[in-house]
């Protein structure tokens, strides 16, 4: 039983993580149709810009991750301006899109190297203190973690269903051209879904560098293919459906381990189940937990 | 700086351009007919190289033998992605792709007792328990190819330039089977799938079998660029299989036009100068990075280079651009 509590922990907190990054995917291709395969270096870039600030610059914490939130919308916004734009305007297929995110991704990823160094960080925070829960030990950085992601997803949650920018987002994933019509202002819909995707990115990947304990340049990538896992599960696009998605695949990923399960699976396969997952997803499912058709032929 | 002058250094590079050529030949067939786009193709590569090595130094095949179990195992590996994922839609269709080779990647990874784990095909277990070298019997074929060439040219031939003659006769056979295979009825119907599922389909055309079956055969062909990978570094890595491979052969196929087979060994060419030439920027503002740094800068200038001909030139040398721009 303590075993169970433990992973269910766990899992709650991988997939907290897992659902503020697959968010920021699934918006990105709500409005854009663009799979952001440069989301996962994005990760890394806030985690280690956050690091560099609070371990080599001695900022304050929580500052140094406001700003690292910050550069990554920043960059994202940027990005959008000298490169995304240009290609929707010229009416590039999905395979230019593709090829064009995934350029960024590795682009990103040399850059981290080059700027911040090989080898793997810290962030100065307690990795030592656990609580006692049910039998279970949690880590202070999970504790930490979960409560501040629940907090941003809980938020995230209010902004896409209240606010005018989360309704505008919502209606041009739906039907663009009905959005434009009803008077919802594309360009700003579209800064506002790259500059909310970017803080949610940089955030995810400060959390899931302090629940890693130390982490290197790859620490995205390995999380992009879960997180993808997480989008389409949720059904590609919708935002809530990302967020479901997030949790289940987290929770799916951790519960795998569990000895009860044939022994459990050793946990350097965990993003093979949750590709697994997807699979199966997408065999008996293909359109999502909550959503439309995936299938073509 | 000497190795610029050095043409034992340009051997390998067209070497390795001749096996990346055929590696992009094999999307070539799956995106440039059928339109499909994978982007776990790496995954067929590792499961045929690693399948040579292990069949050879764990069950003592012959190694001949071996290299057709590798291209088959390459070829069941496209049955598989295929079967469960043809269906899906462009964009998940990808995704999941990518998912097949990293998960390839992971077990390859992860089983140290089957394939080595991180520590590559070194630590595969042999039968006799002693450290075995798959490629033995292969080494006196290229030093009969050297002795044969060494009278008529001298110098430069050595184990990389029998190989690479070797490399780049199979890459032009290939080269030429798929050029035959455009004219047939079976890639028609395959180009008329690419356009539009709905028509070929109301034509009575199993659109399924059609993908399927360019899958396998794109899969094959990466399996064959496997065997090659194998032979030519006789040490396998798990890391020797990232994701990054594939997309250095979709790079491959765009610079050549997608469309044209004739531009994968012009594509496959340019990259492989492209990669080797950017060893040689000894010059600022190159010299202000180490020389680690430099390998950084190297898939960074690749990584533009993409993205610029994404922008700038879609269809590629060779393409035509309708079929970049209308693929929606």
């Amino acid at each position: 039983m303590a075993d169970f509590i433990q992973l269910l922990f766990n899992g709650l907190v991988t997939g907290s993580i897992l659902a503020i990054a697959a968010v920021g995917v699934s918006i990105v291709y709500g409005v854009l149709k663009l799979v952001n395969f440069a989301a996962g270096d994005f990760l890394t870039l806030g985690a280690f810009v956050t690091v560099f600030l609070s371990v080599d610059r001695h900022v304050p914490f929580v500052v140094a991750i406001f700003v690292a939130m910050l550069t990554i919308a920043a960059i994202s916004v940027a990005l959008e301006f000298t490169i995304w734009r240009g290609l929707r305007k010229s009416k590039a297929g999905t395979l230019s899109l593709f090829l064009v995110a995934t350029g960024v991704s590795l682009i990103v990823r040399q850059l981290i190297l080059i700027i911040f160094g090989v080898g793997s960080r810290k962030f100065n925070v307690d990795q030592v203190k656990t609580y006692q829960f049910l039998g279970a030990q949690i880590a202070q950085a999970q504790l930490v973690v979960l409560i501040f992601a629940s907090a941003t997803i809980i938020g995230l949650g209010l902004l896409i269903a209240k606010s005018p920018i989360g309704k505008g987002m919502r209606a041009f994933s739906d039907n663009p051209s009905l959005a434009s019509v009803a008077g919802v202002n594309v360009d700003r819909i579209i800064l506002a879904t790259w500059l909310i995707s970017g803080l949610l990115t940089g955030l995810a990947g400060v959390f899931q560098g302090m629940v890693q304990g130390s982490f290197e340049s790859t620490m995205g990538w390995m999380l992009l293919l879960p997180i993808f896992a997480a989008v389409v599960l949720g059904t590609i696009g919708d935002a809530y459906g990302a967020l479901l998605g997030g949790f289940v695949l987290g929770l799916v990923m951790e519960l795998s381990t569990w000895s009860i399960f044939f022994g459990g699976v050793p946990s350097s396969y965990k993003p093979v189940v949750a590709f697994a997952t997807l699979a199966l997803v997408l065999l008996v499912k293909p359109e999502g937990l909550l959503g439309y058709k995936a299938r073509s032929i | 700086m000497e190795a610029f002058l050095q043409p034992g250094f340009w051997v390998f590079v067209l070497v390795m351009a001749g096996i990346y050529c055929i590696f992009a030949l094999g999307l070539q067939v799956q995106y440039g007919l059928g339109g499909m786009m994978n982007f776990g193709h790496v995954g067929m590569m590792a499961l045929s190289a690693y399948s040579v090595a292990i069949l050879v130094i764990t069950y003592g095949w012959n190694l001949y033998l071996a290299a057709f179990a590798g291209v088959v195992v390459a070829a069941f590996g496209g049955a598989l992605l295929g079967l469960t994922t043809i269906r899906l839609r462009g964009d998940y269709f990808a995704i999941v792709s990518i998912a097949f080779s990293e998960i390839v990647r992971y077990v390859i990874q992860n089983s140290d007792n089957f394939t080595g784990g991180t520590r590559g095909s070194l630590a595969i277990p042999s039968k006799t328990g002693a450290f075995t070298s798959y490629t033995k019997t292969f080494e006196p074929v290229l030093t009969k190819v050297q002795d044969l060439l060494s009278p008529i040219l001298g110098d430069v031939v050595n184990r990389d330039f029998a190989m690479l003659l070797i490399v780049w006769i199979v890459a032009g056979l290939l080269l030429l089977f798929v050029s035959r295979t455009q004219m047939t009825s079976w890639a028609r119907v395959l180009r008329a799938t690419r356009e539009d599922d709905h028509v070929p389909s109301a034509l009575g055309k199993n659109v399924f079998m059609f993908r399927l079956q360019a899958l396998i055969f794109g899969s094959v062909i990466a399996g064959i660029a496997g065997v090659f990978w194998s032979l030519q570094f006789s040490i396998l890595a798990p890391e020797d299989f990232q994701t990054i491979v594939t997309f250095y052969a979709w790079m491959i196929l765009i610079m050549g036009g997608a469309t044209r087979v004739k531009g994968v060994p012009v594509g496959a060419l340019f990259f492989g100068f492209l990669y080797a030439g950017t060893r040689f920027f000894e010059f600022p503002p190159f010299t202000w990075f180490s020389s680690s740094e430099r390998a950084y800068l190297r898939v960074i200038i690749i990584g533009l280079v993409l993205i610029i001909l994404m922008i700038k030139r879609p269809q590629g040398v060779f393409g035509k651009r309708e079929e970049m721009v209308l693929e929606q």
